[in-house]
């Protein structure tokens, strides 16, 4: 569970102090996904980062699962993400020089799992690469890219994955099985999912949906059904 | 283990490829002079002991005193006895003014003494190596005492009442060094003769030589005791002090050597931190991206220092590897050529090597990534987070340390490592300053040229804080590697005369005016020819200014003692400087003042300050039972480096005409035309043929070696300076493409960027060679005057050659980096953590 109170982000420019976010107060409950929507600019991004614990609010709090985050050190919201949180971003973020494989497995040699590779296959198949293992990035298509992306986000079975607009540099039809896929392991994983788009229809598929406008939650509906989809 | 297992991923995917690379060519350049010259250096001492057959040689013209033997014994030292002097030696009918030399039979202490078994022999089949001196009753002489003697090995030999039998001749003595004995041959004989000779007489000119060998502790013991007790007509030689003209070549190469294995690492330098930031950058995003996963600043950090360090390990393991193979690769192809075996090195050069890898990484790499631990993981969302490398000053003040730490620790000249700083420094200014005037005059006339040129000129001047540390790392190296070149070239120079095949390699002296024309048809006969005849006249000095040289002056002067060599000439020879005074056509009214008999006199600076006579002084000489007068005008440096006669006392002509004179010559006689010889003494044996073909051909190969190694050398820094230009090439490029400025222009045709980079990167190159030319002028100025002891003169083909190659060479890596580019989409470049 994420509790976000009274959040304000503010940066210092040549032109003065920017509010980026003003007052946001949001809770996302486990296993719930949701979708943060709005226009280019509009401080998703931002608000994303302060969620995961990846920057801090100028002022406020944020909880993940009643931990104060805001008031931890860099290292302690290190070991924090390192517990609960996954990435899964718009320019994928591969390793240039790692094939598919060990691009998967590198979080959980990180963390000296010994069954590192395993799981990486393991992954990799459900994301349908099973032929594509040893290959580098510059060898994969934009989407089998993010399918990789997808595969490393879920094997270190996170509790919460962020996604920052997954699909933002694909084409619609390969955004739509990157879209899909994410569902299905969203699903199958029974992971928190915090995503953030400007595409309606991907919005559309989560529990809920939130709406930034300048830096405000202008809107902050919920979906009737139970489930995703 | 992670850090390894990271590692080997990067080696794989080449990011590291040129960290490591640079790192490796630094500790190669320095493994492989620190080897050679650790060899060289062993060599050189081992070489000066054989100049004087011992590690310590003492010169009294006393018996040496029991106590001094004694005392030597005591320190464990090995001791030989030598008694050097004139006396005539008789065979039959005919006699010889010999210069004998009394050996005990432990001599030579040092070195070898070879000799033959048959006279004038000169291939090497023939020659037999020996330790110890003659047995007693026999002596060893040099060749030319046969056919002066008419006599053969074999013969017996009169020195004074003892007659010994000469059994071989002598090829070369280790320690008769430069000092030709030109009055006589040698005769070696065994001291145990030396008595029942009878013709050491109180009052005899001898000199006694006690020659020591020993440890060098022993060795320093014993001299500091021996010191005190020496008088000043004693002289206590020291391997250090026997460096002759050889040594001197051998030390400036070795000079060479160090100064281009430091060029090489500060290049080397310059090309690993170009590297290691161009890693940075393409870390930063990896960086960002291992710590959203939760990775602590610590976890990255031990990651990457290890990393770092393993990888400088193995770099620096590698470059010791190569280091030995280039160093032992140049040992090898010269080896026919060493006069001795090179010693082997000690540990010394394998620390030093070693060392370098390990300082390269703190001064050069480690600032470059010193950030990449307190990245922000916010990188992964945001393209625009600031990154905050150790700032450029700090890294250029940390790695300026480095290089003066390295510098003074290689050369332990703190001259050399002061003028190698200056020109770096100097370069750095003479291009930030001119470097921005010219880029603002670049672009205002690429203002007015064709649309390519106004567009990569404004270009540079847009990115004109980039442009400016580019220019500064190209013309760096351009000016390391110009005068690099130039030195060599100097040096080889200098050299070229010991490398000529034709040097003069025998002088005759002492041919009587009625033996001119038959040597001179002698000559004919054989296809020589010499340089010249050189008239001169015997006389000696007997006052100076109207009063006899005091007892003591003419004791330690032979000049004063024996007869000199007089001659004339106009012109004043070549080789030779007037250091003060006039030469004869700058004397005015030298007659009016002095009188129609005094002669004016031009004397060699050396001599003058011996005898105690300066500008002025009035000289009195004996010719033939005849004297004259001749007052100072003119001292003299001469250049020894020309093996063409020098003479010490010059006069204008028409004043030693009158008196009898002898001529003398130098001439180049061929190995296989040595009989030549023979021939000519057997017919003149008067004639004194002073033989310095051994001399040169020892002198020659050892230049032909140090030669080979300053192109070895030349090349390996080449490839440092080729690696800096890479790094920086490839860093600029990597930073060039994260600009939106090409991302923009990728929409215009790939042809048309290639052509903007192109002059860009020329024009670049151009402005940087025409820099170096200044900065290489600046180090070429401080280095030949302090080191080489050179003439200093203007290298106009560097202010030709430098803008010209630097705009090919680094204009065509430009074009080659941004075709890789420009093939690629642009999300590509975009999206990917490393370039
Ligand atoms: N550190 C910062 N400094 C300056 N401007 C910032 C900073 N962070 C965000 N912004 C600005 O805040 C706005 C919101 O950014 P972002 O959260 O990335 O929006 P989104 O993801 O919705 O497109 C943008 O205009 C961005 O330029
Ligand atoms: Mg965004």
């Amino acid at each position: 569970m994420i509790e976000a109170n009274h959040i304000i982000k503010e940066v210092t420019t040549s032109e003065g102090v920017l509010r980026i976010l003003d007052d946001i107060n949001l809770t996302v409950i486990d296993g719930e996904a949701l979708a943060i929507i709005g226009p280019s600019g509009s401080g998703k991004s931002t608000l994303l980062g302060i969620l995961a614990g990846l920057d801090t609010p100028s002022a406020g709090v944020v909880r993940v699962n009643g931990e104060d985050i805001t008031a931890m050190t860099e290292e302690g919201r290190a070991a924090m993400r390192a517990r609960y949180v996954g990435f899964v971003f718009q320019s994928f973020h591969l390793l240039p020089s790692l094939t598919a494989l060990e691009n998967v497995s590198l979080p959980l040699e990180l963390r000296g799992d010994s069954s590192a590779t395993e799981i990486a296959h393991s992954y990799l198949d459900r994301v349908g690469l099973t032929a594509r293992l040893s290959h580098y990035p510059r060898q994969l298509s934009g989407g089998e890219q993010q399918r990789v992306a997808l595969a490393r986000a879920f094997a270190s079975r996170p509790r919460i994955l962020f996604a920052d607009e997954p699909t933002g540099n694909l084409d619609t039809v390969t955004g739509k099985t990157i879209n899909d896929l994410l569902f299905q392991l969203n699903r199958e994983e029974g992971t928190t999912l915090v995503l953030v788009t400007h595409e309606a229809t991907l919005a559309s598929r989560c529990h809920r949906r939130v709406t930034l406008k300048g830096g405000l939650l202008v809107e902050n509906d919920t979906v009737l059904s139970g489930t995703a989809e | 283990m992670m850090a390894w297992k990271l590692l080997w991923r990067s080696w794989r995917g080449g990011q590291l490829a040129l960290i490591f690379w640079s790192l490796v060519m630094a500790v190669v350049v320095v493994t492989a002079v620190a080897l050679l010259a650790d060899r060289v250096e062993k060599a050189l001492v081992k070489e000066s002991s054989h100049l004087l057959a011992a590690d310590a040689q003492v010169r009294t013209s006393r018996a040496i005193p029991d106590n001094w033997l004694q005392r030597a014994d005591d320190e464990r030292l090995e001791t030989v006895q030598m008694a050097l002097f004139a006396s005539m030696v008789y065979s039959g009918d005919n006699n010889h003014l010999a210069a004998v030399k009394a050996v005990q039979s432990g001599y030579p202490l040092r070195g070898l003494l070879t000799l033959a078994e048959r006279p004038f022999v000169t291939t090497p089949e023939f020659f037999e190596s020996v330790n110890h001196g003659p047995p007693a009753g026999e002596v060893w002489v040099d060749s030319r005492l046969l056919p002066i003697l008419k006599m053969e090995l074999g013969d017996s030999l009169e020195v004074g009442e003892v007659t010994l039998r000469v059994t071989k001749v002598i090829v070369e003595e280790p320690d008769r060094g430069g000092s030709f004995s030109l009055f006589g041959a040698r005769v070696l004989m065994n001291w145990q003769d030396l008595n029942a000779s009878g013709v050491i007489q109180p009052g005899s000119r001898v000199d006694y030589r006690l020659l020591l060998a020993g440890e060098d502790s022993d060795l320093a013991n014993y001299l500091a005791w021996l010191e005190p007790q020496l008088n000043s007509h004693d002289r206590l030689l020291s391997p250090d002090e026997a460096q002759a003209g050889i040594a001197d070549t051998l030390i400036q190469g070795r000079r060479f050597l160090i100064l281009a294995g430091s060029l090489g690492v500060v290049l080397a330098g310059i090309a690993l931190a170009l590297a290691s930031r161009h890693y940075a950058v393409g870390q930063t995003a990896a960086v960002a991206l291992l710590k959203s996963w939760g990775l602590s600043a610590r976890r990255v950090r031990s990651l990457y220092w290890q990393q770092t360090f393993w990888l400088a390990l193995a770099g620096s393991l590698l470059g010791l590897a190569i280091g030995w193979l280039v160093h032992e690769s140049l040992v090898f192809l010269v080896r026919e050529l060493l006069p001795v075996n090179l010693p082997q090195a000690g540990w010394r050069p394998w620390l030093v090597g070693l060392a370098t890898g390990m300082l390269c990484l703190v001064g050069f790499a480690l600032p470059a990534l010193w950030h990449l631990p307190s990245l922000s993981p916010l990188a992964v969302l945001r393209q625009d987070v600031p990154v905050h490398p150790v700032s450029a000053m700090k890294r250029l003040v940390i790695g300026l340390l480095v290089i003066l730490l390295m510098l003074l620790w290689y050369s332990q000249s703190v001259a050399l490592t002061l003028a190698i700083l200056a020109g770096l420094v100097v370069t750095s200014l003479a291009v930030m300053g001119p470097g921005w005037l010219l880029l603002n005059l670049a672009r205002r006339l690429g203002s007015r040229a064709g649309s390519v040129w106004r567009l990569a000129l404004a270009n540079l001047w847009r990115r004109r804080g980039q442009t400016l540390v580019l220019l500064t790392g190209f013309a760096g190296a351009m000016a390391i590697l110009m005068t690099l070149v130039m030195v060599r070239t100097t040096l080889m120079e200098q050299w070229r005369w010991q490398l000529a095949e034709d040097a003069p390699n025998h002088f005759l002296v002492n041919v009587a005016p009625h033996e001119l024309d038959g040597v001179e048809r002698l000559l004919a006969d054989n296809q020589l020819s010499s340089v010249g005849w050189y008239a001169m006249v015997r006389g000696r000095i007997t006052l100076i200014d109207g009063q006899p040289p005091s007892d003591e002056l003419v004791e330690q002067n032979n000049a004063l003692r024996r007869e000199l060599n007089l001659s004339w000439s106009d012109q004043l020879p070549e080789g030779n400087r007037v250091e003060e005074g006039q030469w004869w056509e700058g004397l005015t009214n030298f007659a009016e003042r002095h009188g129609e008999n005094v002669a004016p006199v031009s004397i060699e600076e050396d001599l003058a300050s011996e005898i105690g006579v300066t500008l002025g002084s009035r000289l009195t000489f004996s010719v033939g039972g005849l004297t004259f007068d001749a007052v100072i005008t003119s001292i003299r440096s001469l250049n020894w480096d020309t093996m063409t006669p020098n003479f010490y006392v010059l006069f204008p002509k028409g004043y030693l005409e009158k008196y009898p004179r002898i001529f003398m010559t130098s001439l180049y006689l061929p190995p296989e035309q040595k009989p030549f010889v023979n021939t000519l003494l057997s017919q003149y044996p008067t004639v004194l043929v002073i033989e310095l073909d051994m001399v040169i051909e020892r002198i020659r190969s050892m230049v032909t070696q140090v030669t080979h190694g300053l192109e070895l050398m030349t090349l390996l820094i080449l490839g440092c300076g080729v690696l800096v230009m890479l790094a920086a090439v490839k860093l600029s490029m990597a930073e060039r493409l994260q600009e939106s400025a090409i991302l923009r222009t990728l929409g215009s045709t790939a042809r048309r960027i290639l052509t903007v980079q192109s002059v860009e990167f020329g024009a670049l190159g151009a402005l940087a060679g025409l820099l170096a030319a200044v900065g290489a002028e600046l180090a070429l100025f401080l280095l030949q005057r302090r080191m080489f002891e050179a003439p200093f003169g203007l290298h106009v083909e560097l202010w030709l050659w430098g803008p010209l190659t630097g705009a090919l060479v680094i204009g065509a890596l430009g074009v080659l980096y941004t075709r890789k580019a420009v093939r690629r989409p642009p999300l590509q470049v975009l999206g990917n953590l490393d370039i």
